[in-house]
């Protein structure tokens, strides 16, 4: 999206550097209030992060936020954003719920309440701040979110991280997915983080072409490491370990370049419900002793991490966009994904693509990656380039023209 | 004076990590073949008989071509009629053909003999299936400097082609013939950049601010460039491939023959001709110019990381594949020696070249290129050390 206006520098006086524009290209500060599910510093996937970058940067901008979230935290503060969740009021403790992306539940298991609760608190919100827009993450808010947006006559965005479909491999839970329909034909804007996703939304969801939108995530330039040169050469892995991810792929493709390289280990940094059958896998493949299993790890210990990768591979069957892959990209991994996630259409040719069922190509690439050093080097700072050429503040940019866009869609004066 | 350049690379097949030592085969026959059956329908046949028309309607009317090897060998296959055309444009008498490396490699950046022998084998080849004997050399890509001016005189090459580039020239115009200084008998005709590329790149860009370029409008062009002579030197594939026959492309090459006729000052030559007019002054290059990308330099090829550290690596599986003696070994080096697989490799992300290389690409992204070109190397490399019976170390 053009965010050319919103740059143009304003004059400055002795050089000094000119400072963005008020309100990012908005005529005014806006009132955005999100309904969200999970928020750092406890996520378990790409919508937290997304949501606290989100919140940063449109403050930074001089706009104000409220986030619905369903616990009552603990919140990683950002300065000019409210959080409010169930319970609040009464000074109770909110409900517990479990991780966002966990697969499992039926329409009466407990998860499927706590989501009711949730959305009917707020549907009930009480509030008597102006909201300028209301704008809701996946499917765990959506019902609650519509009706707000009725009742205060505010326009809905709704970015969509994942869909059900993905998520299930096919085999959706209908309440779910009904939620997913409900939320994405009412909003007024709809935002996808990739462009396979945004089709998928067209074609799946019936959405409206012209009011989806494609937004990519972003990651922050961190206070990177230097790169270390452990004893080993580490392929890594970063992410749940969930169907969706095709780690089998991962440990199939490791079983095919071990045998060339004796000084290689493949780790994997993450937990979720495939552990223990990955565990298996890899044993019946012979490779036991060169796979690590880390469970969860901390962000300093994945920077660690990936500031010791040779390589890193995203082998997704299906992934809506891949932030975990960014991430390694940012810090100069060399990496390879699957061609269907959403940072390999945002990578410049700077990563590897394969076919998520193509093992063989997983194990090539690996290899060559692992026998070529200025391959490695060359695709590494590439990489580096392409990651960082945009960040968080022109994604918050590009949400705000969609916030102003929702807007006069619905005939508000932004 | 008309040059165009007849080439088309072996491209890899995908040719894994996992490949190696399986004997699988590292061209793609198949594809290239069909790539070569696309171009020769829409250029290389249509282009041809408009020359060979050209040549029957006009008695001045010269050119000169050049056809490389791995060219040949895939129009053998592909397409033989495209070389009857070429035979058949030959025994006109007013077609020449030059010499070049038989493989369109960067032999001449290896040391010695490679690139005499491939010269040689190119030499061969025009003798044999023209009955043409080449006087004049081009090297891969317009390549030129003191040395090769030096290897074309050891070779008894009456001429060579360069570019005609402002860093080479000292101010003098690019429209005369000049000699090579440390080798005063090879003439030394020059490409005159600005017209060729008004043909080559820009004829069917809508923004340009002379579009449409009519043939007339160029022969007035042509008529008013001082000098003794303009060299229009391009890809063949400017006709019908890299400007579809829709942009009016081939009309432009028909009917510009009689255009230039229409001036009595201008006439056609082929380069050998051209080589026999009195040279204006000597040039010196001490370095390797070639006719690619905004610096003319062999940044195109050997610019980045990837492109030297695969060269480098040629070079050295290369003295191993020289001393196997096997003749499928040898062949496939100087395959892998194809300018083009390094073209491919070039990483740019921002500069004004990188469209024009990925329009030449056959692969995703350099890293691919290398990757592939790497891995089949490697498995070339086995084969020679197995060959010499030298036990195989990873």
């Amino acid at each position: 999206m053009d965010s050319a206006p919103s740059r143009r520098p304003l004059s400055t006086a002795h050089g000094a550097r000119p400072l963005p524009a008020p309100f990012g290209g908005a005529p005014r500060p806006l009132h955005v209030l999100i309904v969200g599910w999970e928020f750092p510093p406890s996520h378990t996937g790409g919508l937290g992060v997304h949501c606290f970058e989100l919140c940063q940067e449109l403050t930074r901008l001089g706009h104000r936020v409220t986030f619905l979230s369903p616990t009552g935290g603990p919140f990683t503060p950002v300065a000019g954003v409210t959080f409010r969740h169930p319970g609040e009021k009464t000074g109770g403790r909110a409900p517990e719920f479990p991780p966002a992306y966990w697969a499992g539940g039926t329409a009466d298991s407990p998860f499927t309440d706590s989501t009711d609760g949730y959305n009917s608190w707020v549907s009930e919100l009480k509030t008597t701040d102006p909201f300028d827009v209301i704008h809701v993450h996946d499917w765990f808010g959506t019902v609650g979110a519509i009706a707000l947006a009725r009742r205060l006559h505010v326009p809905l965005i709704m970015t969509v991280h994942s869909t059900e479909y993905d998520r299930s491999l096919g085999h959706p839970w209908d309440h779910i997915l009904h939620r997913e329909e409900l939320g994405i034909q009412a909003a007024t804007r709809v935002i996808a983080v990739s462009r396979h996703l945004r089709q998928q939304l067209i074609d799946r969801y019936r959405a409206k072409p012209s009011k989806v939108r494609v937004i990519y995530n972003a990651v922050r330039p961190s206070e990177r490491l230097e790169r270390i040169d452990p004893e080993k050469r580490i392929v890594l892995y970063v992410g749940r370990l969930a169907m969706m991810k095709g780690v089998d792929t991962f440990l199939r493709a490791a079983a095919q370049v071990v045998p060339s390289f004796a000084d290689v280990l493949f780790v994997i940094a993450g937990e979720g419900p495939e552990y223990e059958r990955l565990i298996q896998l890899a044993a019946k493949l012979g490779i036991g002793d060169r796979v690590m299993f880390l469970g969860k790890v901390s962000e300093e210990e994945r920077e660690v991490l990936l500031a010791g990768a040779s390589v890193f591979v995203l082998p997704s069957v299906v992934e809506p966009f891949g932030i975990a892959a960014l991430e390694a990209m940012a810090a100069g991994v060399p990496t390879i994904v699957s061609k269907t996630s959403g940072v390999a259409e945002m990578s410049q040719g700077t990563v590897f693509k394969v076919d998520f069922w193509d093992v063989n190509e997983f194990a090539s690439r690996i290899s060559e990656l692992l026998e070529y050093p200025t391959l490695r080097a060359t695709m590494g700072d590439q990489g580096r380039w392409a990651a960082l050429r945009e960040g968080w503040p022109e994604r918050a940019r590009e949400t705000l023209f969609v916030y102003l866009d929702a807007m006069r869609a619905a005939g508000v004066r932004p | 004076m008309l040059y165009l350049h007849l080439h088309q690379p072996w491209r890899l097949a995908r040719f894994r990590f996992l490949d190696l030592g399986s004997g699988k085969p590292y061209f793609d026959v198949d594809r290239n073949l069909s790539i070569f059956k696309g171009i020769a329908q829409r250029s290389y046949r249509p282009a041809l008989d408009r020359l060979q028309q050209a040549l029957e309607e006009f008695p001045e009317f010269r050119f000169s071509l050049s056809v490389t090897g791995t060219f040949f060998e895939q129009a053998r296959l592909a397409a033989p009629d495209v070389i009857d055309r070429l035979r058949s444009l030959y025994r006109t008498g007013r077609v020449a053909f030059l010499a070049e490396t038989y493989y369109h490699s960067l032999a001449f950046l290896l040391p010695p003999p490679e690139l005499s022998e491939e010269v040689a084998l190119h030499r061969e080849m025009l003798d044999k299936e023209f009955g043409a004997k080449a006087k004049a050399l081009r090297m891969t890509e317009l390549a030129y400097s003191d040395d090769l001016a030096r290897f074309a005189e050891a070779e008894r090459f009456r001429g060579m082609l360069a570019e005609g580039w402002e860093g080479a020239l000292h101010g003098q115009p690019a429209t005369y013939p000049y000699c090579a200084a440390p080798a005063p008998t090879v003439a030394l005709l020059l490409r005159h950049y600005p017209l060729s590329d008004d043909v080559g790149f820009r004829f069917s860009s809508t923004g340009w601010s002379e579009f449409p370029l009519t043939a007339d409008k160029y022969a007035r062009w042509l008529a008013a460039t001082p000098g003794e002579v303009v060299g229009l030197f391009m890809d063949f594939e400017t006709f019908g491939e890299h400007h579809q026959a829709r942009t009016g492309i081939l009309e432009f090459l028909s009917a510009l023959p009689g255009e230039v006729h229409r001036h009595p000052h201008l006439g056609w030559a082929t380069v050998e001709e051209a080589m026999e007019i009195p040279p204006r002054a000597s040039l010196s290059v001490p370095y390797t110019m070639s006719w690619a990308d905004q610096n003319r330099d062999l940044g195109a090829w050997l610019g980045n990381d990837l492109q030297r550290s695969a060269f480098e690596a040629a070079k050295k599986v290369g003295v191993l594949a020289r001393r196997a003696q096997d003749p499928a070994i040898l062949t496939d080096w100087r395959r892998l020696l194809t300018s083009d697989h390094f073209y491919y490799m070039y990483v740019s992300g921002h500069g004004a070249d990188q469209g024009v290389h990925e329009y030449f690409s056959s692969y995703e992204s350099p890293y691919d290129a290398y990757a592939n070109y790497m891995n089949a190397l490697t498995d070339l490399r086995r084969r020679a050390l197995d060959r010499l019976g030298v036990p195989i170390l990873k």
